[in-house]
């Protein structure tokens, strides 16, 4: 709580100090995130790394490097980015609000507990972990226990999962559910807890069934939380979980299931294609601002929340 | 005084018990039954993953070839695990590894809470434009090839502090910070400042003793974040000597780095005089090896973690509370 003489206490001292605690928070911002952002000019630039900062020495071009907006292949691409990230959220949006709302009406504590220890940890491994372990029970070999099982129930040919392009977006969903479940539901059951127990007793003497009371009660509570989610996941359907991607991808189905992200990192980095990547980064960039500023606004007009 | 005097004659029924009162239906009951049948698999699922992986670590290579293993390793060995801890790059990537989630997280916190202090006084000058500097980038976000551009430039490619300085700053975390802050009783800081304290001995005396709890929730995160840092590694790093953790684990899965982990472990005195001593030189397989790799990348967090939970729960609490 402040009060308004909360905020003069110090006032009169030397602010020099201040500032100096603010200097390497300024520091690395300058560093990481402004020199970054005024760096995308290398988009408008047939940038040689050996030239200079900024892409001084380099040629000016203009829009020539946005010449992908035209070209198939950059559609497909981006096509396939915004179709994997809204099947994701589709799934593993209310996925974790789903398991809040069942381990809420777990009765016994220690139970409770526990499950909620065991489900934090697919969060605590790496991507490079989760593939290895996805690779590890798909894979064709004799140790692959889903094709055992496949073996066991009567069919006879070996599938090889991981290299048939159809199933890439299936198994990306699936990942993202089993890492991130448990983890997203510390958010919701920290809001759950700030419902007042009176409003269930009310509408239980009332008669509402569980699921009437979850209905009118704890959804409508749990609201805010998650608009201002939905509005960060929202927002992203641009972009994609580099890691993720890159991890699950293999030689064989890589040219069908490249996104955006994996895109430039391939182009840019490896093949140092930077004016390239650099226009794409920065168009991918704008559209993901516009989206954000959209589904703000949209949210707040619905739900009376927003981030800005 | 005046309760003593009415005894009630019945024990008092606790609230909880109360409400059991109200009748459940046959389908509540039966739901119930399945909440708890579903959370049972929901564990499984997830356990029985890392389950299988340590039991293959612990089977002969050889072995664990022929036919699957299910539930317990069949023929027991810790040789994997002895050929992969002697396995000098996976050694010196645990200490990359360690130091610059140590060095990170504690150069993160401090970082973090000196701005996030200097920024709770509200009558700072430039406050509100220090914050809108700060909150920018969220929006307008430089791109992959930009950062890598900018990051090489500034001559980070194939160096430790890649690992260490970018994550510096947080604004999130920052804020988080600042609000935890702002809880902090004013007479503290005023009674030291009629001492003649200046800010810095209140930053350290006073404010880092009681910002503890979120001290270490945000250690613990940056601690978790870097640990699980491929990105970075495969960036900006192609010095041997500088991989993490996660990249070696990446080449051992990926690529025959497995084969490559076998045969420069050979050349270890402690392997040399097992294969001495045994008869034969049996040496594992390839995936047993990634297990074992997998099990020494991935299970030191796993152990850490459930000990900071009461933090990142709190943690989280304060900032769901606070959005």
């Amino acid at each position: 709580m402040i009060t308004t003489k909360s905020v003069k206490v110090g006032k009169n001292r030397k602010l020099y100090s201040l500032y100096l605690f603010l200097l390497p928070s300024i520091l690395v911002t300058l560093l990481f995130s402004y020199l970054p952002m005024f760096s995308n000019y290398i988009a408008f630039l047939n940038y040689k790394f050996s030239n200079g900062w900024m892409g001084l020495g380099s040629p000016f071009v203009g829009l020539k490097n946005f010449s992908f907006i035209s070209k198939q292949w950059f559609w497909e691409i981006a096509g396939r980015t915004v179709l994997y990230s809204s099947t994701t959220l589709l799934f593993s949006f209310p996925a974790p609000l789903i398991l809040a709302l069942l381990l809420n009406e777990i009765k016994n504590k220690t139970y409770k507990r526990v499950v909620q220890t065991v489900s934090y940890i697919p969060h605590f491994i790496s991507w490079v972990t989760v593939s290895g372990l996805f690779y590890l029970f798909l894979t064709v070999d004799s140790s692959g226990i889903v094709n055992n099982v496949l073996a066991l129930m009567g069919f006879t040919d070996r599938v090889s999962f991981m290299q048939k392009p159809e199933l890439f977006l299936p198994f990306l969903v699936l990942s993202q559910m089993w890492k991130e479940i448990g983890w997203g539901t510390i958010l919701y059951l920290a809001a759950l807890t700030t419902i007042n127990p009176e409003l269930y007793e009310a509408a239980s003497i009332d008669g509402a069934s569980r699921m009437k009371r979850v209905w009118h009660i704890t959804l409508p509570s749990l609201l805010p939380t998650t608009s201002i989610l939905l509005i960060f996941s929202l927002g992203h359907l641009f972009g994609s979980n580099f890691d993720q991607v890159f991890n699950m991808q293999n030689s064989v189905i890589r040219q069908y299931t490249d996104t955006i992200d994996i895109f430039n990192y391939y182009n840019g980095v490896q093949n140092q294609q930077y004016s390239l990547s650099a226009a794409v980064g920065l168009f991918q960039g704008l559209i993901t601002f516009v989206l954000i500023m959209v589904t703000n606004h949209v949210t707040k007009r619905v739900s009376d929340t927003g981030i800005i | 005084m005046m309760q003593r005097r009415f005894k009630l004659s019945k024990p008092q029924i606790s609230k909880r018990k109360a409400m059991s009162f109200i009748a459940k239906t046959p389908g509540e009951q039966v739901f119930d039954i399945a909440n708890v049948f579903i959370m049972a698999v929901l564990c499984l699922l997830t356990i029985y993953p890392f389950w299988y992986v340590t039991i293959m670590a612990l089977n002969n290579g050889q072995d664990a070839a022929t036919s699957p293993i299910w539930l317990w390793p069949r023929k027991f060995t810790l040789d994997n695990f002895i050929y992969v801890l002697q396995y000098k790059s996976l050694q010196q990537a645990y200490v990359v590894t360690i130091l610059r989630c140590v060095i990170g997280a504690i150069l993160s916190v401090f970082v973090n809470m000196l701005a996030a202090y200097a920024l709770s006084k509200r009558f700072l000058p430039g406050r509100k434009a220090i914050l809108y500097f700060f909150m920018m980038p969220m929006f307008i976000g430089g791109s992959i090839i930009s950062y890598y551009v900018v990051l090489v430039k500034l001559g980070l490619r194939n160096n430790f502090l890649v690992y260490v300085l970018p994550g510096a700053f947080a604004f999130f975390t920052m804020v988080l910070m600042r609000t935890y802050m702002e809880g902090i009783p004013n007479e503290i800081e005023e009674s030291a400042m009629l001492d003649g304290a200046s800010y810095l001995s209140i930053f350290i005396r006073i404010i880092l003793p009681l910002c503890k709890p979120v001290m270490a929730a945000f250690a613990f995160f940056a601690i978790v974040g870097g640990w699980l840092d491929l990105y970075t590694n495969l960036l900006f790093v192609t010095k041997r000597e500088l991989f993490t953790l996660q990249y070696i684990l990446y080449m051992v899965i990926k690529s025959s780095e497995a084969r490559n982990l076998v045969d420069t472990a050979m050349n270890s005195e402690l392997i040399k005089r097992m294969i001495n001593e045994r008869m034969k030189a049996e040496l594992p397989t390839p995936e047993v090896i990634k297990m074992a790799v997998m099990v020494v990348v991935t299970f030191p967090l796993l152990f850490i973690y459930p000990f900071f939970q009461k933090y990142f729960v709190h943690g989280m609490m304060v900032g769901a509370i606070k959005a």
